[in-house]
């Protein structure tokens, strides 16, 4: 049962992906960016991560998405006309990290060896999640250096897409 | 799922990242070759941090998760802010096209 969730969140984030990458018209790119997002929500839900999950649909699905379809919509209209070249010469740029890596990948998790006994699921994360960053003192003031991080975000985005006065 | 499964995947998904950054001439093609670029790293984190056993309950792979969630949502809306402006001086939001900010 976990595979076939997993291998079915799999494909939802390779697909995705790949369309982001070859699709002609920026709006479809967008839309298979949702689809790229959903995948790693799933693909956190079966490594356990289930408040992430949630995290990861709310923030990106909800927000990071809604704000590049604003970006598209307030831009002008662009269409990729695929030649060979355009295609092939960045393709064969990325083929080669892609092999030295995927090689990598393999032979350092053979050589690691077994990671150990891979512990139970044990959900609800929430829990745990919200002793680290306010009770346990943990994470408490990355967390609120991270809502800092936002508030300067959210002023200084808000400035930089103003719409100038013709004066 | 062993590890590999999802290193996989990351990888994956890292390469299409740089291939959409590489390969498009739109600004927000660059932008969206980051977001899966970020996603791709974020999701080897949480792999990794499941596959580890024994500090599962500390959830350090979900906490920098998170926090990584955090600054790529802020990397974006200051990004599009930027594009934005430059789409008012310029005429189009073409990577290859302005060569000085002065032009």
């Amino acid at each position: 049962m976990l595979s076939f969730v997993f291998y079915f969140f799999a494909a939802c984030t390779l697909i995705g992906a790949l369309l982001v990458a070859l699709c002609p018209k920026l709006v479809h790119s967008a839309f298979s960016l949702v689809l790229t997002l959903f995948g790693i929500a799933g693909l956190y839900f079966t490594l356990g991560a289930d408040f992430l999950g949630i995290v990861q649909i709310v923030v990106y699905v909800g927000g990071i998405t809604i704000l590049f379809l604003y970006g598209v919509m307030l831009t002008p209209r662009d269409s990729t006309r695929w030649s060979i070249l355009g295609l092939l010469l960045p393709g064969a740029l990325c083929a080669v990290p892609i092999g030295v890596m995927l090689h990598l990948a393999w032979k350092g998790l053979e050589e690691v060896g077994d990671f150990g006994q891979v512990p139970a699921l044990s959900p609800p994360t929430t829990q745990r999640v919200g002793e680290l960053f306010l009770l346990r003192d943990k994470y408490l003031i990355p967390f609120e250096l991270a809502s800092i991080v936002l508030l300067v975000a959210l002023v200084g985005s808000v400035y930089l897409a103003r719409r100038r006065r013709e004066s | 799922m062993s590890i590999s499964h999802y290193v996989f995947i990351s990888t994956a998904l890292f390469v299409l990242g740089v291939f959409t950054m590489v390969a498009r001439r739109n600004a927000i093609y660059v932008l969206m070759g980051a977001e899966l670029i970020v996603n791709a790293a974020a999701l080897n984190f949480v792999a990794f941090w499941r596959h580890k056993g024994a500090e599962m309950t500390q959830m350090s792979g979900q906490m920098f998760t998170i926090f990584i969630i955090i600054l790529a949502a802020a990397e974006a809306a200051v990004a599009l802010g930027i594009i934005l402006q430059i789409y008012h001086h310029f005429p189009n939001i073409d990577v290859t096209g302005p060569k000085s900010l002065s032009q």
